[in-house]
Order: C-alpha cells, then structure tokens, then sequence
C-alpha cells in the first residue's frame, strides 16, 4: 500500500543506455522485430514473381541502391546479434545436464554456433552450389 | 588513520518538505578499508545525524543495505569505496520502489509478492512432527543456490522488466518459489507453479538478465525463472494430456 508521502518511483526515458548489458538486451529485441522485417521483405519478394520478370528484376535492383545496401547491413547486424545473443542464453534458459553439473553456457553456446555455421553454409551449397 | 578525503554524494528525500529528492555532499575522511557503509555511517555520526538509511549485519547476510552506487545496484557493506571511488561516491535508492525517506525505499509490494509463492515448506500432512525429515546431500544441493537470496532486493532495482510492470512477480520471489519447488520435503509445486504460470508471474520475464548479475549471492534468479518456465509449461501439458497424473 502507498504511504502519504512516499516518493514515488518513475522509470526515466532512455534507462536501457544506463549500462552496456541493458543495451545489449535493447538490441537483441529490436533484432526480434528486424527479423520480422525481413520475413516481410522475402514475402514482398515472393509477391513479385507473379507480376513478372519486369517486376522481380526492378524489386532486386532497388535492394542493390547504396541506401538500400547500408540498411541491409544495419538489418543483417541486428540479426546476427539477435541469434548470437539467443545462442548465449540457451545454456542458461534450459541448462542441459548429461552428468552432476549441467553443461557450461559457453559450450551450448559453441555447439550451436557450429550447428547454425553448418545448416547456413548447406543452405549457401544449395543456393550457389548448384544442386 | 586516514589519509585522503572522499566525496559522498548522497541522493536525499525528506517527505516532511514536500520537495523532489537532490544530492547532497559530504566530504568525508577516507581509509583504504573503508566500505560505502563505513562511509554513510560516518556520515551519520559525525556530520549529519538527520541521513536515514538501512543496514544491520555489516556482512551481507541481512540484505538491508542495498544502494545505488555510482550507478549499479550493491550492498554498500560489501562494496569497497576503493573499488568505485571515481572522484565521487554517488549513492541513490534503490530504483522501482517508492521512495520513504533518503535511502530508505517502501518494500511492501515485494513482501506481497513473496507471499504470494508460499515461501515455506508446504505439506498435506505433516506426520508425526517428533521425527526429522532427513534429507541426502544431494537433495539439499538441489535447492542450495536459491536458499542463499537473501532478499536484498538489488535484483528488482536492476530489473527493467519490474520498472516497467509492477504487477511482475519478479526475479528473488521466483527464485525463492524454485528453492522450495526443489526441496524433496515440499508438496507445494502444484499451487506454486499456478500462481507463476500467468502474463505477471514468469512469463513476463524477458531475460534481461540484469538481476543474476547484480545478485550478491550468486543466487542466479534470471536462470531459475527460465526454470520455472519450463516447470509450468510441463505442469501444464501434464493437465491436458494426462487430467488425473499426480501434481508433481
């Protein structure tokens, strides 16, 4: 229950600059919302090949502008360090235990470094590799 | 003896006064083995006998003497001001709680809220009460990081997600929850993990992972939610596929 002359407590705007650990938490959500971005943008992709040749050639050709090309790496960026982030917290979310102590984070973390580099380098084989 | 000075800049209330809370200075004498509560005990003491603030044990077991200083949640008996002295010692409330006078904060809610998770070994029945409940190493090793929270509170100051929400149950209730989910005397879970398994119990965490880092204890409460998470989830599917299982 509020007392009579409590001060009450706000959070002040821009509390997630307050420390480095709370800017990394900001980033790793926005990472989650660019990471819908992109799905929009493969979608809008998806939506050219419909209309035509014309269309689809005119979409890839915007997204190889300069702008365009630095707003990629800013998106790309930010969901490199969503998934890096997620990858460093899987150990600590769900520990995994094969013996008395469960696995440190930094080899759950390893491990699915190595298992995302393998899935995304077969996926790169698929794309340019000419299966 | 000392040999320097250190410069205490204090965040003050006085709800007598009506007005918004502001810094005052002290400038103090400085020892190298001198704690932040060394410091505000001098203060105290020597300087201005009006400066109210919290401790009790002087060796981070009662939990009472949480601070901000110079920006990070700590308690001020475990905290050299060596390790933080940058020209000044700024020392402030602990954030997310109302304010009752300098550094004094209103703890209410959190009490409410511990309460809430049933905080003691709940039992159908207890017995007979003339025997001991013995339990093997293991078992007590189960729930001992989560026995030590020793309620200071540093964990919601630096909880953005309780900032935000005040209904969040937030990081030490839950992780007391856990230490007696995992006591093999309880027979509470059931009833703990219903109160947790709502938008303002764990689920509103968002993993921030502020509180296990300024726990003085090691208690680790960002990765006993997770925990309970995933208690509540299996509660849950156990309910729905299997109606008549037992609770735990």
């Amino acid at each position: 229950m509020m007392r009579g002359r409590e001060y009450p407590w706000k959070r002040r705007p821009g509390w997630w600059l307050r420390n480095r650990r709370y800017l990394a938490f900001q980033l790793r959500e926005l990472g989650g919302v660019i990471c819908a971005v992109y799905g929009l943008i493969l979608l809008d992709l998806l939506a050219q090949l419909p209309v035509g040749a014309s269309a689809y050639t005119a979409f890839l050709n915007l997204w190889r502008t300069p702008p365009m090309w630095y707003l990629n790496l800013v998106l790309f960026a930010l969901v490199l360090w969503h998934a890096i982030s997620w990858f460093m917290l899987i150990g600590k979310a769900q520990p995994i235990q094969f013996t008395r102590r469960p696995l440190p984070w930094k080899v759950v973390f390893g491990v699915n470094v190595l298992l995302w580099l393998g899935v995304s380098g077969a996926v790169v084989y698929l794309i340019f590799g000419g299966i | 003896m000392a040999d320097a000075e250190v410069v205490f800049r204090v965040k003050r209330y006085r709800p007598e006064s009506g007005a918004r809370p502001a810094f005052q200075e002290y400038r103090i004498p400085y020892r190298h083995d001198m704690v932040v509560l060394d410091g505000l005990n001098y203060i105290k003491d020597h300087v201005d006998p009006t400066l109210t603030f919290r401790w009790s044990c002087r060796m981070g077991i009662c939990g009472s003497c949480g601070a901000y200083v110079n920006g990070q949640p700590r308690l001020t008996c475990g905290t050299y001001i060596r390790d933080v002295h940058k020209g000044a010692v700024t020392i402030e409330p602990l954030s997310n709680f109302p304010i009752l006078k300098d550094l004094v904060v209103d703890f209410d809610d959190f009490l409410n809220k511990l309460a809430s998770v049933k905080p003691y070994i709940v039992r159908k029945d207890w017995g007979d009460l003339s025997k001991e409940y013995t339990q093997y190493p293991e078992e007590v090793e189960a729930y001992r990081q989560q026995s030590l929270c020793i309620n200071c509170m540093l964990c919601y100051a630096a909880c953005p997600v309780f900032g935000q929400s005040h209904e969040f149950v937030g990081p030490a209730a839950s992780a007391l929850a856990l230490r007696y989910i995992r006591d093999s005397r309880d027979e509470g879970a059931d009833a703990r993990l219903a109160q947790l398994n709502t938008k303002t119990g764990v689920w509103e965490c968002t993993f921030v992972g502020e509180c296990s880092v300024v726990c003085p204890k090691d208690v680790d409460p960002a990765a006993a939610i997770q925990t309970l998470k995933f208690l509540a989830t299996m509660r849950h599917m156990r309910r729905l596929l299997m109606p008549g299982a037992a609770s735990r």
